[in-house]
């Protein structure tokens, strides 16, 4: 009697629980009370409200941010739930790429994958796992977009059928090309901004002169272990060669094995191959995760001065870090003697519909209002092209600082790697990477992800 | 006689030494992750957990706020405390401390010992009490900054459940653990009963093609997994199950199917002939024997192949990730480790080390719970 | 629905459609099929009970054939297309395999795998085995020799990265070395060749006491007298050991070591948490993993290859069943 007792009780307090967490996805907190803060422009978030109704629907986002960047999004999500009563449930892994894949394949898309690389949604789009967004979108954002022609060329793939369409829409852009520091350490030891590569150079070899270690890199990424080199890399490539010679090794029209593609990877290795210049030395490059590699720039004695990374690292950056005192950014500056200007990288995440529904066509014309930017703006780590959002917005200065950077570039490049066929850039770029900087030579492992690229045809 | 008296005492010192040095190597590495788990980030970096109970010199940072300078003949001075730094507040929440070493370089946080009297890089001088007060003399007014002051602290020993809440609650672990336990149960329940039947069939009934049988199932046992996960899943698409529930339990169903009838027939081959026969003759059916008998007679067999197959399940990420969604619903917390919080965590060993023990949790209950019936049920399998 | 009461609702179902599957299966076959009375009582006896096991066994087969049959016959046939699976290449995929480094580096890692990790665990198991057997604490020893087994290797992963970490503030090995006074930390998960080992000591500090148990069972078997005899002649404990219980307990540990290497073989989540396959330590089933779904032609012809890696181990065990039958 008494152990049927206790099973009874087991088994409501099982479906109590149950329902206690199906309730929680609606129970998100609006991070801004909607009409209070003036930057925000309310106006379009009510006349969506006005527009759009969808309670009782459910809409399913899968991407690949985890913990406080899955907070962020879910906070901009929130807004779409408060609007039009749809339910939303966000989920992040950090092995989306193989997830997407699997779940796509067995008929368990969610509705929306936010894809970090336009090359593996082009990859779905070819084998009809996307829907086509329409023309309509594609001609909204070629007119609200800066450089919006670009966006919407980015985000076209060819379909099932080899009919290009645009099946991808960009929300939330990074500009890779930046170079963390503390003001503070920098001030203490009186050194200079670089200009110029050469100059970066030379820093570099002062801080090791002055006793110091002048870089935090670290490449890890769980399933993703490499990436952060392929940026150094595309970085130093848009430095070394002119622009067609990086859109050709994007379509492989220059192969990887290159001699130009090999001269970037070893630009890559003076800085991350030399015991001295790396925190931990080279051996803790490949292994430590590249969300904790800035924690050097903060500690006493500092583990580093310098830190490459792209826009968005702020998000992991420890709580209370102040931009402008605890740390900031310059410009990772582009030789001298090679007369390329100022390139600049960047990449960004695109949402594509994975299984139709009325609230993901929904979300998508959400994504056009400029709350849906701004929102994010607003708290961290987020740039966007949209013309008509409110600059004001932008939580901290290091986001307007960054858009003075994308409006200095002379040239503006997409992320190599997320450009090539996922089996290269989220597969044998990456691996290979990891191989050379732990020492294998850079020819072998140019030649080993180019053999891997010819027998993908 | 003395002799070999004393040669026994020594082997037998001998003996328990290497077992206790034999087992500390074994517990080693989960004691550090038990008592990492009682512990914040910056003291996992900062000290190892074998010193956890020691206190730690820590560096830290205080900035000095040029709006508290005021004019002292002809001087500009700032008084103040260390301490009460916000951005430390949560290490000193009484703002109170013990400053070991202080310095005004980030590069060499511990230059000065307590007392001592810093020339500043500006122009005037600073000194630290060991109480963490502190006196800033210059000759010019300090514009928008003000010096920025390095000391080590001592910190005592802190333990928290922090880890514990964090995982518990703000991270959907509490989900994840639901999860898992929804997959466990049936992917338990159902192989069991399917493969009693069959292993008794095996055992204790002659029928034409059964060795042929018997050879076929242990050949199976050594199929790997991985050779599964990709027809399977198209299988599962294909009949509409997808990626659910239905499919997972399914699929451990199949793949501890061999396992469990071998276990189980080894078990039941080994059971008394006379009972089994003195049964039929008194005309009992094969069902009736099978219910009756056997089964409760082969209740450790069962038990050892519940205990492995919970662990299996319990603790499986490759199965989890091909025939479970990745959405929150359905994360199990293998996978809700792996890929979201060794990834969004990176660095937080602490929150990784309590979501580990988490995990571990129910399954070393199982196992210690049902420890006896697993060797009684694995030997008569396995030492014939 | 929550997934706890579908999954409380699955047990019920599943449970009870099982036995009301064995039971009516039956009733129907006695009863209405070879009634087992009326004029061919007898004849229809024999029938029944000629039909009955494939009664018993059906469901279990169904399974297997499924799930592990079909896969086996599926994976081979779709190994010979390529990777969209529209065109027959042959044995293209394995020879482009046996022609790519990596995957030969991964055979040569996997094949490290089934020769250390089994013998280490066994013999440490077995040393286990014996110390602890004629201890007091012995039992409490053992279940915490034992206790691995019930850690996830996920988990497993995570207790290893303290051991290991570079940080000679969180890794161990690392803080010993500074003790004896090394200069600089090593990374030991990089050491070319050796970190494959520095891996495979967590699988076998999770399996030795599986090895252990099983082991410690068979000894306690063995007859006291053949012990008291070789002890009457002279011997001393290791010839006791080694001459006397090793030989005897072989059948078991032979089982021991088998049963790991089957398992050794299914581990990918070590490699995937510890170092996603970098560094030289790529084994089989990881490598599989960054094909799958992606080029299926190119993953089940490496998951064809594991196969092929247990065959031995597969006949044998067919051998071995089959005396045992007869």
């Amino acid at each position: 009697m008494k152990f049927k007792l206790c099973a009874g009780v087991a088994l409501a307090a099982l479906v109590f629980n149950g329902a206690i967490f199906s309730d929680k996805a609606l129970a998100q907190d609006l991070v801004f009370a909607p009409g209070e803060d003036e930057r925000l422009d309310w106006a379009s978030f009510e006349a969506f409200a006005d527009e759009h109704d969808f309670s009782g629907e459910r809409l399913t986002i899968a991407g690949p941010w985890t913990g406080l960047d899955a907070r962020l999004v879910e906070s901009v999500l929130a807004y779409f739930a408060e609007a039009t009563g749809a339910e939303v449930v966000y989920s992040g892994s950090d092995s989306f790429e193989q997830d997407i894949v699997i779940s796509t394949q067995a008929g368990s898309a969610p509705n929306i994958a936010v894809f970090p690389q336009p090359g593996l949604a082009a990859d779905m789009a070819a084998q009809g796992f996307l829907e086509p967004l329409g023309d309509e979108t594609a001609e909204w954002v070629r007119e609200n977009y800066s450089a919006g022609e670009s966006w919407v060329e980015l985000g076209s793939f060819a379909g099932p059928d080899g009919d290009e369409a645009l099946y991808g829409f960009f929300y939330k852009v990074d500009v890779k090309s930046l170079v963390w520091y503390s003001p503070d350490q920098f001030f203490e030891s009186g050194y200079d901004i670089p200009e110029t590569m050469e100059e970066l150079k030379a820093l570099t070899e002062q801080i090791v002169a002055d006793g110091g270690t002048p870089w935090c890199i670290g490449l890890g990424a769980g399933a993703a272990t490499g990436w952060p080199a392929t940026d150094w890399v595309e970085d130093l490539m848009l430095r070394l060669h002119e622009p067609e010679v990086y859109d050709g090794w994007v379509d492989n029209s220059v192969p990887f094995d290159d001699p130009r593609v090999i001269e970037a990877i070893e630009a890559y290795g003076w800085f991350a191959r030399n015991d001295d210049f790396v925190a931990g030395g080279v051996e803790a490059v490949p292994t430590t995760d590249f969300r904790d590699s800035p924690a050097g720039l903060f500690s006493f004695p500092p583990g580093c001065y310098m830190h490459k990374q792209a826009s968005f690292i702020p998000t992991f950056f420890p709580e209370g870090t102040e931009y402008g005192f605890d740390v900031d950014f310059f410009y990772f500056p582009a030789y001298e003697d090679r007369d390329l200007g100022n390139p600049v990288m960047g990449a960004g995440t695109l949402f594509a519909i994975t299984e139709d529904s009325d609230a993901a066509r929904g979300l998508m014309e959400f994504l056009k209002t400029p709350i849906a930017h701004e929102v994010w703006m607003a708290q961290q780590g987020f740039l966007t092209p949209y013309l008509e959002v409110n600059p004001e917005a932008y939580g901290d200065d290091a986001l307007r600082a960054m858009g003075e950077i994308l409006l200095d570039a002379t040239t503006f490049r997409f992320d190599a790697s997320d450009l090539m066929p996922g089996e290269i850039g989220a597969g044998a770029f990456w691996t290979g990477m990891v191989d050379y900087t732990t020492g294998d030579d850079a020819e072998d492992v140019a030649r080993m992800i180019q053999d891997r690229w010819d027998a993908m045809r | 006689m003395d002799s070999i008296a004393g040669k026994k005492s020594r082997l037998t010192w001998a003996v328990n030494i290497a077992v206790v040095l034999l087992v500390i190597l074994w517990l080693i590495p989960t004691i550090g992750l038990f008592v990492s788990s009682f512990r914040d980030r910056d003291q996992i970096s900062q000290s190892g957990w074998w010193v956890a109970p020691l206190p730690v010199e820590l560096t830290f940072r205080a900035r000095v706020d040029p709006r508290d300078q005021r004019e002292e003949n002809g001087r500009f001075v700032i008084e103040g405390n260390v301490f009460d730094e916000p951005a430390n507040a949560e290490r000193f929440p009484e703002g109170q401390g013990e400053v070991v070493n202080f310095g005004i370089r980030g590069a060499a946080p511990a230059e000065f010992p307590v007392g001592a009297v810093a020339e500043l890089r500006t122009g005037g001088t600073l000194s630290v009490a060991r109480d963490g007060a502190f006196l800033v003399e210059a000759p010019d007014a300090f514009e928008r900054r003000g010096p920025t002051i390095y000391f080590e602290a001592r910190t005592p020993p802190q333990f928290t459940l922090r880890n514990y809440w964090t995982v518990l609650t703000a991270d959907g672990m509490d989900r994840a653990f639901v999860n898992t336990l929804t997959v466990t149960i049936p992917a338990t329940i159902i192989p069991i009963l399917i493969a009693a039947f069959a292993a008794y069939a095996l055992a204790w009934m002659r029928f034409p093609g059964r060795a042929l049988l018997i050879a076929g199932i242990v050949g199976l046992l050594v199929v790997p997994l991985q050779l599964a996960l990709v027809p399977l899943l198209r299988l599962h698409t294909s009949i509409g199950i997808g990626q659910s529930f239905m499919g997972i339990w399914l699929a451990h169903t199949g793949f501890g199917m061999p396992l469990a009838i071998y276990l189980l027939r080894n078990y039941m081959v080994g059971l008394p002939r006379d009972i089994i026969e003195s049964a039929r003759v008194d005309g009992a059916t094969d069902f009736q024997v099978f219910t009756k008998i056997v089964l409760p007679l082969s209740f450790p067999a069962l038990a050892s192949f519940a205990i492995f197959q919970f662990l299996w399940t319990w603790n499986d990420l490759l199965v989890a990730k091909v025939f479970l969604p990745s959405g929150p619903d359905f994360q199990v917390m293998t996978v809700k480790i792996a890929d979201d919080l060794i990834g969004s965590r990176g660095g937080d060993w602490g929150i990784l080390a309590g979501a580990a023990f988490v995990s571990i949790g129910v399954p070393l209950v199982v196992f210690f719970t049902l420890q006896r019936y697993l060797v009684r049920g694995l030997l008569a399998g396995s030492v014939k | 629905m929550t997934p706890m009461l579908q999954g409380l609702l699955t047990i019920i179902v599943g449970v009870s459609a099982c036995v009301g599957y064995f039971y009516a299966a039956n009733l129907f076959l006695d009863k209405v099929l070879f009634p087992g009375h009326g004029p061919h009582a007898g004849r229809n006896i024999n029938r029944a009970n000629r039909i009955r096991p494939w009664i018993f066994l059906f469901p279990a087969l169904f399974v297997l054939g499924l799930y592990l049959v079909y896969p086996v016959v599926g994976s081979f046939y779709r190994s010979l297309f390529d990777r969209s699976g529209a065109e027959f290449i042959g044995l293209g995929n394995y020879v482009a395999l046996f022609n790519a480094s990596d995957f030969r580096i991964s055979v040569f890692n996997n094949l490290l795998w089934i020769v250390v990790v089994p013998a280490s665990a066994t013999f440490i198991g077995l040393i286990a085995a014996q110390l602890t057997d004629r201890l007091t604490w012995g039992n409490i020893a053992k279940s915490m020799i034992f206790m691995p087994m019930a850690i996830s290797f996920v988990g497993a992963s995570l207790i290893w990265k303290f051991v290991y970490a570079n940080n000679p503030d969180i890794g161990l090995i690392n803080a010993l070395r500074f003790v004896f006074g090394a200069e600089r930390s090593v990374d030991v998960i990089q050491i070319p060749f050796w970190n494959n080992f520095f891996l495979m000591m967590i699988l076998i500090w999770i399996k030795t006491g599986f090895a252990m148990v099983i082991l410690s069972a068979a000894l306690r078997g063995i007859p006291e007298e053949t012990i008291e005899a070789a002890i009457i002649d002279g011997a001393n404990p290791w010839q006791v050991f080694f001459r006397i219980k090793v030989p005897q307990i072989m059948g078991t540990i032979v089982v021991v070591w088998t049963t790991i290497t089957i398992l050794v073989l299914k581990v990918f989540d070590i490699v995937y948490t510890m170092t996603g396959g970098n560094f030289g330590t790529e084994i089989l089933p990881s490598y599989m993993m960054s094909y799958m779904f992606r080029d299926d032609g190119r993953a089940t012809a490496v998951a064809f290859v594991i196969m092929i890696l247990v065959l031995p181990v597969m006949i044998w065990n067919i051998v071995q069943a089959r005396r045992e039958v007869q």
